[in-house]
């Protein structure tokens, strides 16, 4: 198990938030059960090595000021230009019990269907899987390659080859192989009168006001 | 083209564009994005010219989601005409969009067949873009 340092925070702030991000930390809260929710600071360099180390879902030692807590990654928040964390949520467990969480699907191997010229296409990226702390889960492999043009992967299909509770709908497709598309062209007849189909309806509602 | 298919109100204000994107600023659909990087009005020709960039790039294979919308329509006075006498005519359509907002997204096809369509997409508008690939907390770095 990883471990990773964190500081008391003090300063609520705006200000003070600011100061903690140019100073290369993010501000965080741990909490869980029999753990009051206590705010901290992490540094973002340290967080980032630990998360590919453990993975997404892995435990991770977090020392705050000397008490150590096992926590998960919950919840974070990024910058969506520049992509640093803005905010996480730690979530303090217990080793031994369970927790839900959501899980990246990874497909494996290429599909037959594919090398005909269709598509694949993956409506399901994550699954929500319940499992132990201590063994859940990084990733779920579905293995792809017997798909044909047509052909598609839902949750109920692999739920009996894993030791983990996936709570997703049984019908929920996860992947599924699409036959061609055609390559669209617009028509410059269908788009004028479309077009004036809309300034109509709204010359129409001008005129009821 | 995208439009409208009925308004409450033919005319609207122009309105303000500060501030990122409130929503659509991850990758929801598919494996790959064109993030906005800048604040613009984006108008419905430009959003079209952009899909058929990529679609004919990317020929018979992929998939390509729209993720904005010209809601609003801007007015336009005729040439030559002296200022006042009420707001101008409907011109257009546009889609306002704030910078960190995932515009267009592709998959199902390979990373180099969708990062030049999604490039070749970019130029079709009027601001400054981000290819973005889809990936976990601590994956490699995102910038393109």
């Amino acid at each position: 198990m990883s471990k990773l340092q964190a500081k008391k925070r003090e300063g609520f702030t705006r200000a003070a938030l600011t100061e903690i991000r140019t100073a290369g930390l993010f501000p965080a809260v741990i909490y869980g059960k029999g753990v009051e929710s206590e705010p901290v600071s992490v540094e973002e360099s340290e967080f980032i090595k630990v998360i590919r180390e453990v993975g997404r879902n892995g435990l991770i030692s977090l020392d705050v000021d000397g008490s150590k807590h096992d926590v998960i990654l919950q919840e974070y928040q990024k910058d969506p230009i520049k992509g640093f964390i803005v905010h996480a949520d730690f979530l303090a467990v217990d080793r031994s019990s369970e927790i839900t969480s959501q899980v990246r699907v990874d497909i494996e191997g290429e599909a037959v269907g594919s090398k005909e010229g269709g598509v694949i296409q993956q409506p399901l990226f994550e699954l929500n899987v319940t499992a132990k702390v201590s063994d859940f889960p990084e990733h779920v492999s579905v293995d792809v390659s017997e798909l044909a043009i047509g052909d598609s992967i839902s949750v109920g299909d692999i739920r009996d080859k894993y030791d983990f509770t996936i709570e997703n709908e049984d019908e929920d497709t996860i992947v599924s192989v699409l036959p061609p598309q055609k390559l669209e062209e617009t028509e410059e007849g269908t788009e004028e009168a479309s077009e004036t189909e809309a300034e109509a309806s709204a010359e129409g509602e001008k005129k009821e006001d | 083209m995208l439009l409208p298919k009925r308004v409450k109100y033919r005319r609207v204000h122009r309105g303000k564009m500060r501030g990122q994107a409130k929503g659509g600023t991850e990758i929801a659909f598919g494996e790959y994005g064109l993030q906005a990087v800048e604040a613009s009005w984006i108008t419905n020709r430009q959003i079209e010219s952009a899909r058929v960039a990529m679609t004919r790039y990317m020929k018979r294979g992929g998939k390509v989601w729209i993720k904005i919308f010209p809601h609003k329509p801007y007015t336009k006075k005729p040439l030559e005409v002296r200022m006042g006498s009420g707001k101008g005519a409907p011109e257009g359509w546009v889609a306002v969009v704030k910078p960190g907002k995932i515009m267009f997204e592709i998959a199902g096809v390979p990373e180099d067949v969708a990062r030049e369509a999604l490039r070749l997409a970019a130029h079709k508008l009027p601001i400054k873009c981000k290819i973005v690939k889809r990936e976990e907390i601590g994956g490699e770095s995102n910038e393109s």
